[in-house]
């Protein structure tokens, strides 16, 4: 350890601080030994299947470990939970080190050391706000901790609110390198903290800044792209609205995919000549879908009867079967650039085949995901196919801006500014509505990457709010439109299922989900979300087990996993 | 022909050189009594041409004694003033047991110093004082026998042989003893029946042969066996010390069978503690052949078959079954739409006559052989998005297992030459060993070469040298591994054929033909994969005796090894998930490893005294480095063009490493005391220092002592009873293996998957993190052991048994306990927490009988038992849990206090879901043993599903109802070694057995349930799973989903009994006769021939039974079938021949 009480040795253990952030430690391997998606970073599992975005996928008992978390089986002893566990414990240890080492590093200027230091508070408190969000209570360890046996009896808000309000306070506004966390960086995610904590009006004047005034670490004013799928595009990434994001670079590992995405290896289409080599998981749920279902009339969503107006899906048809049309009704253009399905340009992989690329339609439903996915032109570049599941450069955006507008909009209407709440959601759904956005049909449909042409693939259409809708219908239809919104903008990037909990819902949501799409796919007719005890998972047993004093163990186990 | 005169001209000569002139010349035998004739006395004999009367008389001058001639030769003296009324001259002959006159024997009157010897044609004459005596007959290697007079005149004494094996030479820690002074527990293994069997491997050689001793092994040419001394010792590495000719090693891969002479294991703290903080797992001793005598040349050689087993090993489905179990599946699991890419719309399914394009038919334009491209070496995605691969159904079934398993040759070609004088001596040999293995692609080539010798430079000092050089090339293959070559032909559908329309691979890239790698083509693929190593290992010596009694020895010796490799690995095309880059890897080792051991080392004997004292200092150390590296990016995969040089730059990495140094120092010491042959005491003690640990030093002291019953006079007279003894050690030994020297620090490392980011969005910049929790605590693991035996030797020699009770006590066991995660993820340490209890009776028995009409049969039985139970893990976990099961996604095993290492765990099936009605009532029990309306007893439950059992009792199955479901570990394992000769003819079988153990089956995870992913099924699946109509199944009803109640979790289906019986080798021999083969030069010529694994009698329904533990982990995770190598049927002919 003293030979990394240099400035070279603390940047490096900060870089390392920054790499936990990946979640694996070899290619396909997780921190803590287990596989890579159990710590995906985009929490795709925890946060995107456990929350109705999607099926687990592929066949049944792949990973059936997937299966009890879908269905809310989930028991202590699942080791996905423990993965998860370490590797967040994990990113914890490497700030710790990294403030440790640089406190006792000479040489440092004050706004050099309050920089690194606040860097590596900022990584805490987001390793931190993960496992609160996953599991509530949990053990707190900080670069003063000795013993590391520590109960899980104190809510760790107040210390992720310190380190995120020191790394807002000590932070510059910008960074020498894009990955690095900066001052509205801190700033956003302190507002999203407030925003789990309730506190809406903490959480509105720092998001007022953030808005108004951030930046990102590179500089750019935070604003929304003008096209919505530059968000998940590897040739855009770090633009204005990426506000903290895991740097993915594709190729850079020659021993495999530890650095593009490696825990989404699974989340491609998959089966018969799909160019993807693994494996048909995470796949976009027919709920989800329909929710992106626009009324011709308004080019507003049904936010209440979204799945009376289902969108057509090729459940049941062959590939080869060419009799299948897909749906000529009014969608949200962000629908395609969300969800893989049948007869619509899939990037520029070609039109999504369906069945073929479905490991099994009957089990997970017909859809393929598409936001971490690497396009067919640059997959030399930005896919990396070093081990045998694809890795992408596409980077994987844990904060951005139009999620702070979202929670901003929240944050206003929790506290009765309706139209500014109106405001904000309306510039997610303008951006959605700019037609350069739309998925276009291709040029030529056996050759896709020769480009697109002007008609777009489907029927697309979606509208702001009218003006005063808000104000007119009030805060519960204010709320559920903002809801609704934070889905359609944020499917598919690992949030659902913590939004869920935050608002309360997760029981009525999930169980009304159970019901529909348990008809419709066979893998989670058994889902039931439990009140009271689901909105949390379960402390990993093996930790339980671990951490003994006295013969007892110090932590707690949450409520109903007894 | 004695010569009837003498001429003598002694001036001056004793009477006792007198005597033996007269015996020379003359070729006569003088008896007489030593308290009679005074020997020493000096004469003067002067004769020319005179008679014996006359020299005698000249050479008895001055003595008051006479003589007789008589019959034979021979001259009895007397005393002349005599009371020869009362002298009783006795005479008689001595034979050994076949009646063959015994030279040399000494016959002494019990209680006095009258003493006479026999002569050449065995007999003697004794003149004794009285008639109520008792002579007494000794000789070097014969019992002695005690036959009172009563009157006699003639007594004819036939000696038994003394027991070869009491008097055999073992070599012990540092010393040699004779079998018969032997106080700790220690097995002398029969080498000559341990070599019958074929093999490269001699821990391999030594299943089965050594009580005490557990082996299991594979049929991987190549494959160290797991090898445990009486139970499991440690959490960590079980493996023994070897000890070869003094010099200590850890690997014993590389020994030549051929060379060994003898081999002892050491097994308890008296025998082995010697060895201190090594001497935990045992000690292992080999000594290798010396020459002797004349020029010899030997040469052994055998040449031999190896055929896997037959059949359908997996009960597979063919391909139109598979289709049927589907339907079945889809069936039972409520579709009602029956279409499949495959197999068409239904009703029923029926087989395509290609599987890709799917499910297409003859005469289909998209089977077009114009149509297809594949091309195998692609390097380019967009050339792999193009492929159109055409690939016909097996509609018959492709037989995976003998797709990759074939008949393969095997062959050992051994050469010595040695001979030796009172100059020294010298042993030469060279070895050719080729195993080929069954499975494709897999073999063993080893060469060795070894040169023993020893320079007598003077009659005290000795110097020599033992080397051995071997090079071997052994490709293997990860066994019991879902992921690896042998579980994907488990796995592989049999309608996939092995090659598409055009040659090349085929697999399962087209729907619903599962995600396993055609395994034909894996294996193919390392066809010019290589890998390599060369080691020298021995040593040279040093001997001084200083005074008759005590020896000054110096050794120095150790290994030197290196290794390389280099494997390519091929785009892949046919498979369900592809692998589309080329990588080119290249790699080297090498390691050291030294031993300079100095002793000094005294025998003295006072009386009835015995005493041995041996003092020394052991210094060794080891260490390696290793260097590799890889690229890909190739533009061309030709093996003469792929290097590391020629790939691209951009996929390139490399790696090197220095192993942390590791060194040990001792101090040793060894007193063996033995009182009048009876009472028998030894003490060893050593103080061993390592660099392992801050706490540098430690010591390891044992007691052991012997009571030889037999020699007590009051079973003297008990004349079936050769030879009995009973044995008690204690001790305490040690073990390190189980931590590396940097154990104790705390360390940070740097590496690109751990700790590289692309912090400016575009480069990868090294980081930073803790990769090790340092733990200077830490000190060696201590086995306090104690033992107590019996060794007997009955009916001269015909019966020996050797039985030993153990009980070991290991505590301060090193284990890395999983941190808490608060820790992060930096590798656990070290940490002495674990303790556990070893104990168990190892016993064997031996039997030479020799029949009339020249039938001998021999026999060793050899059993080996031991009970393991875990005492403590760890401060804050009772249990660790191993083999992980990815598809269930819980552990198998848990190794847990109370119970012993390797216990498989999970959930007890108790039955079937057979009626709705069943599972009502369990839920409405649930309900009301939980308050909770909702409540179910199980999750999943649904007909035809497993029914778990409620441990706990609390109404509902949870993670508290796991419970433990078998355990791995053998109550016995045996050996029996069955030899009958006839005239030219020999017979040999070897028999090996373990009884008790359960093996946990996953292979059947993947065969015995439909939803198992889409691997090939098996006949249980589709002819013996629940139906409404045939609940009396054994799988559960075939679904298409995966349920907790099924095949989702760890549960008892997979346990099954692993005993089993196998002839390890039978061998039938032919010697030819000695004379006719004289006149061609030859010694001795045998042929035989010999079969290997010829049956094995077991119940368990998997492959081979005999499945040894994950590498690395093989303590605590074993008995695990997930496609094992298995060992084949050998045939063999062989050649030993001798010049």
């Amino acid at each position: 350890p003293e030979l990394l009480q240099t400035k070279a040795g603390v940047d490096g253990l900060l870089v390392g601080a920054y790499s936990a952030l990946r979640g694996v430690q070899a290619d396909g391997t997780a921190f803590g030994g287990g596989d890579s998606w159990q710590t995906s970073p985009d929490n795709w599992i925890y946060g995107g299947v456990a929350g109705g975005d999607a099926h687990k996928g592929s066949n049944s008992g792949d990973q059936s470990p997937i299966e009890a978390i879908a269905s809310f089986y989930p028991n202590a002893t699942n080791p996905f939970f423990n993965s998860k566990w370490i590797a967040d414990y994990e990113g914890i240890t490497r700030c710790n080190n990294t403030i440790k080492a640089a406190v006792k590093t000479p040489g440092y200027s004050a706004s050099d050391l309050s920089n690194i230091l606040g860097q590596a508070r900022f990584l805490r408190a987001h390793y931190y706000f993960d496992l609160k969000k996953m599991f509530n209570y949990v053990p707190y360890i900080d670069e003063n901790t000795t013993d590391v046996v520590q109960p899980n009896t104190a809510d760790i808000w107040p210390k992720i609110e310190a380190d995120f309000q020191y790394a807002y306070a000590n932070l510059p506004p910008t960074q020498t390198d894009v990955g690095r966390a900066n001052k509205w960086a801190a700033g956003a995610y302190l507002g999203k903290t407030y925003m789990y904590e309730h506190k809406y009006s903490d959480a509105k004047a720092v998001f007022d800044d953030v808005i108004t005034i951030g930046v990102t670490s590179g500089g750019l004013a935070y604003a929304l792209v003008p096209k919505f799928h530059d968000n998940f595009n590897a040739d855009t990434k770090n633009n204005s609205e990426s506000i903290f994001a895991i740097q993915a670079l594709a190729n850079s590992d020659p021993g495999g995919i530890t650095q593009a995405n490696d825990g989404d290896r699974l989340n491609y289409p998959y089966g018969a000549n799909s160019p993807f080599d693994c494996c048909s998981f995470y796949q976009p749920s027919i709920d989800l879908a329909n929710h992106y279902r626009t009324n011709p009339a308004t080019g507003l969503p049904y936010l209440d009867d979204f799945d009376t107006h289902a969108i057509k899906t090729d459940m049941g048809y062959q590939s080869s079967d060419s009799t299948f049309v897909p749906d000529a009704g009014t969608i949200d253009p962000r629908l395609d650039w969300t969800v893989g399905r049948r007869g619509i340009p899939y990037l520029d992989w070609g039109l999504h085949p369906g069945n073929d690329w479905i490991r099994d339609q009957t089990f997970s439903g017909p859809y393929s995901p598409i936001k971490h996915v690497y396009t067919q032109a640059e997959q030399n570049t930005n896919g990396d196919q070093h081990s045998w599941g694809p890795g992408t450069a596409v980077n994987y955006n844990i904060i951005r801006f139009a999620d702070v507008i979202l929670l901003a909009a929240e944050a206003e209407a929790q506290l009765g500014n309706l139209t500014k709440a109106e405001t904000y959601v309306n510039m997610v759904r303008n951006r959605a509505a700019n037609p350069g956005g739309f998925v276009y049909q291709y040029l030529d449909n056996s050759n896709p990457t020769n480009g697109y042409s002007t008609t777009p693939a489907a029927n697309y259409l979606v509208n702001p709010y009218p003006d005063g809708d808000f104000n007119s219908q009030g805060l519960t239809y204010a709320l559920k439109a903002i809801y609704y919104e934070r889905q359609l903008e944020l499917a598919m990037e690992g949030h659902r299922f913590f939004d869920l909990v935050r608002w309360g819902v997760a029981d009525q949501a999930l169980n009304a989900y159970f019901l529909y799409e348990g008809k419709l796919t066979t893998d989670i007719t058994q889902g039931h979300f439990t009140k009271g005890r689901n909105e949390y998972y379960p402390i990993p047993q093996t930790q339980i087990d671990l951490e003994v004093k006295g013969g007892k163990s110090v932590l707690k186990q949450n409520p109903g996993y007894n | 022909y004695s010569q009837s005169t003498y001429n003598f001209n002694e001036q001056s000569i004793s009477v006792k050189q007198m005597f033996k002139k007269i015996e020379k010349t003359g070729n006569y035998t003088l008896f007489y009594r030593l308290d009679q004739v005074d020997l020493d006395k000096k004469v003067q004999v002067n004769t020319k041409d005179a008679s014996i009367e006359d020299v005698m008389k000249q050479v008895l001058q001055n003595q008051s004694l006479s003589f007789q001639l008589m019959d034979g030769n021979i001259i009895v003296i007397k005393p002349l003033d005599s009371k020869n009324a009362i002298d009783q001259t006795i005479t008689g002959v001595v034979t050994d047991a076949a009646n063959v006159p015994l030279p040399g024997v000494i016959v002494k009157l019990k209680g006095s110093t009258i003493a006479v010897s026999t002569n050449a044609d065995g007999k003697y004459s004794i003149t004794v004082p009285d008639a109520n005596g008792t002579l007494i007959f000794t000789f070097i290697g014969f019992n002695t026998q005690e036959i009172p007079l009563e009157g006699k005149k003639v007594i004819n004494v036939r000696l038994t042989e003394e027991s070869k094996t009491l008097n055999e030479v073992v070599v012990v820690g540092y010393a040699t003893q004779k079998k018969k002074d032997l106080t700790g527990a220690v097995t002398v293994v029969n080498v000559s029946d341990m070599t019958k069997t074929p093999s490269g491997s001699v821990n391999e050689l030594l299943q089965g042969q050594a009580a005490g001793v557990s082996i299991t092994g594979s049929g991987q040419p190549g494959q160290e066996p797991d090898i445990h001394i009486r139970g499991i010792n440690t959490f960590g590495d079980n493996t023994p010390l070897y000890v070869i000719d003094g010099v200590p090693t850890s690997d014993i891969s590389t020994v030549n069978p051929n060379d060994i002479a003898n081999l002892q294991v050491l097994k308890d703290a008296g025998a082995a503690s010697i060895y201190g903080s090594r001497a935990s797992n045992g000690v292992i001793i080999i000594t290798t052949k010396k020459g002797s005598g004349k020029v010899k040349i030997q040469y052994d050689g055998y040449f031999g078959t190896q055929v896997p087993k037959g059949g359908n090993v997996w009960h597979t489905l063919n391909p139109q079954e598979t289709a049927d179990l589907q339907l079945m599946a889809e069936k039972n699991s409520g579709y009602t739409d029956f279409s499949d890419p495959q197999y068409g719309n239904g009703p029923t399914y029926v087989l395509p006559d290609y599987i890709e394009p799917a499910g297409a038919h003859n005469g289909d334009p998209s089977v077009n052989p114009a149509l297809y491209y594949v091309n195998p070496n692609y390097t380019d995605p967009n050339d792999y998005n193009n492929f159109y691969r055409i690939v016909k159904a097996n509609k018959t079934g492709t037989d995976w297992f003998h797709e990759i398993f074939k008949t393969a040759p095997i062959t050992s070609q051994n050469i010595s030459l040695s001979g030796g004088s009172d100059q020294g001596n010298y042993l030469f040999s060279a070895n050719y060993f080729d195993q080929q293995g069954t499975l494709i692609d897999t073999y063993e080539k080893r060469y060795t070469i070894r040169s023993n010798s020893q320079y007598n430079v003077s009659k005290s000092f000795r110097v020599g040298e033992n080397l051995s050089y071997s090079v071997t090339e052994n490709p293997q293959v990860a066994i019991n591994n879902p992921d690896a070559i042998i579980a994907y032909a488990f796995r592989e559908q049999p309608i996939i054929p092995v090659y598409d329309i055009m040659g090349n691979y085929a697999g399962g890239d087209g729907p619903g033909l599962g995600d396993a790698p055609n395994p034909v083509a894996v294996q193919q693929r390392t066809k010019n994969d290589q890998y390599l190593s060369y080691r020298l290992f021995g040593n040279a010596f040093a001997e001084l005796d200083l005074l008759k009694s005590l020896t000054l020895r110096s050794s120095f010796g150790g290994a030197l090894g290196s290794s390389t490799f280099h494997s390519f690995q091929y785009p892949t095309y046919e498979n369900a998930e592809n692998t589309s880059t080329n990588q080119y890897n290249a790699g080297s080792t090498s390691t050291y490893d030294y031993t300079w051991t100095n002793t000094i080392a005294y025998h003295g004997v006072f009386g009835k005294h015995d005493l041995k004292v041996l003092f020394g200092t052991e210094a060794n150390q080891n260490g390696g480095s290793d260097l590799g590296g890889s690229r890909q990016g190739y533009f061309s995969f030709d093996p003469n063009y792929v290097s590391l040089s020629t790939g691209s730059a951009a996929g390139e990495s490399n790696y090197s490493d220095n192993y942390p140094k590791r060194s040990l120092f001792s101090y040793i010491g060894r007193i063996d005391y033995a009182y009048n042959d009876k009472y028998l005491l030894s003490g060893t003690i050593r103080r061993d220092g390592s660099s392992s640990f801050v706490s540098q030093y430690g010591w390891f002291p044992a007691v052991s002592a012997g009571w030889r019953m037999s020699q007590e006079s009051f079973m003297k007279n008990i004349t079936w009873i050769s030879d009995l003894k009973l044995r008690g050690g204690y001790g305490i030994m040690g073990n390190q293996t189980n931590v590396t020297s940097t154990n104790q620090y705390t360390q940070f490392s740097s590496s690109i998957g751990q700790s590289y980011y692309g912090i400016d969005g575009s480069n990868l910049v090294p980081g930073f993190y803790e990769n090790f929790l340092g733990n200077p605590a830490a000190k060696w693991e201590k086995d306090i052991n104690s033992n107590i035996g019996i060794d007997a030797t009955l009916f001269h020699d015909m019966l020996s048994f050797t039985i030993d009770y153990y009980n070991k006590d290991i505590r301060d066991l090193l284990f890395n306990p999983p941190l808490p995660g608060t820790n992060g993820n930096p590798s656990p340490p070290a940490v002495n927490i674990g303790e556990m209890k070893n104990h168990g009776i190892d016993a064997s028995v031996t039997g030479n009988f020799k029949l009339g009409s020249g039938i001998a049969i021999n026999a060793t039985l050899s059993v080996t038992t031991y009970t393991n139970k875990i005492v403590k893990v760890d401060n804050d976990a009772n249990y660790f849990d191993t083999d992980f099961g990815r598809r269930v996604g819980t552990n198998l095993v848990r190794n847990e206090v109370g119970q012993s290492l390797g216990e498989f765990y999970g959930y007890k099936v108790v039955g079937f879901w057979n009626s709705q009605a069943e599972m009502d009532a369990a839920n409405a029990k649930a309900q009301k043993a939980t308050g909770d309306p909702n409540a179910v007893y199980e999750q999943d439950m649904g007909l035809g599903r497993f029914k778990y059992a409620d441990v706990n009792g609390d109404g509902q199955i949870t993670d508290a109802d796991r419970t433990f479901l078998g355990n791995p570990n053998p109550t016995m394992s045996s050996g029996l070694n069955l030899g009958v000769s006839y005239k030219h003819f020999d017979f040999s079988i070897f028999l090996y057995a373990v009884f008790g153990n359960k093996i946990w089956d996953n292979v059947n995870y993947w065969r015995d349930f439909y939803s198992s992913y889409e691997t090939a099924k098996s006949y249980t699946a589709l002819y013996d799973s629940w139906t409404p109509t045939h609940m009396n199944a054994k799988a559960p009803i075939q679904e298409m989903g995966t349920y907790f109640s099924t095949n989702a979790t760890a549960n008892s289906y997979y346990v099954e009994n692993g005993s089993y019986i196998r002839a390890k080798n039978t061998q039938l021999g032919y010697t030819f006769s000695a004379l006719k083969l004289k006149n061609m030069g030859i010694q001795k010529l045998r042929v035989y021939i010999s079969a290997a694994n010829l049956f094995t009698i077991t119940k368990y329904p998997g492959v081979d039974p005999e499945l040894p533990g994950t590498p690395g982990a093989a303590s605590t995770d074993f008995g695990i079938d997930e496609g094992t190598y298995p060992s084949s049927r050998t045939f063999l002919i062989g050649v030993n021949l001798s010049l």
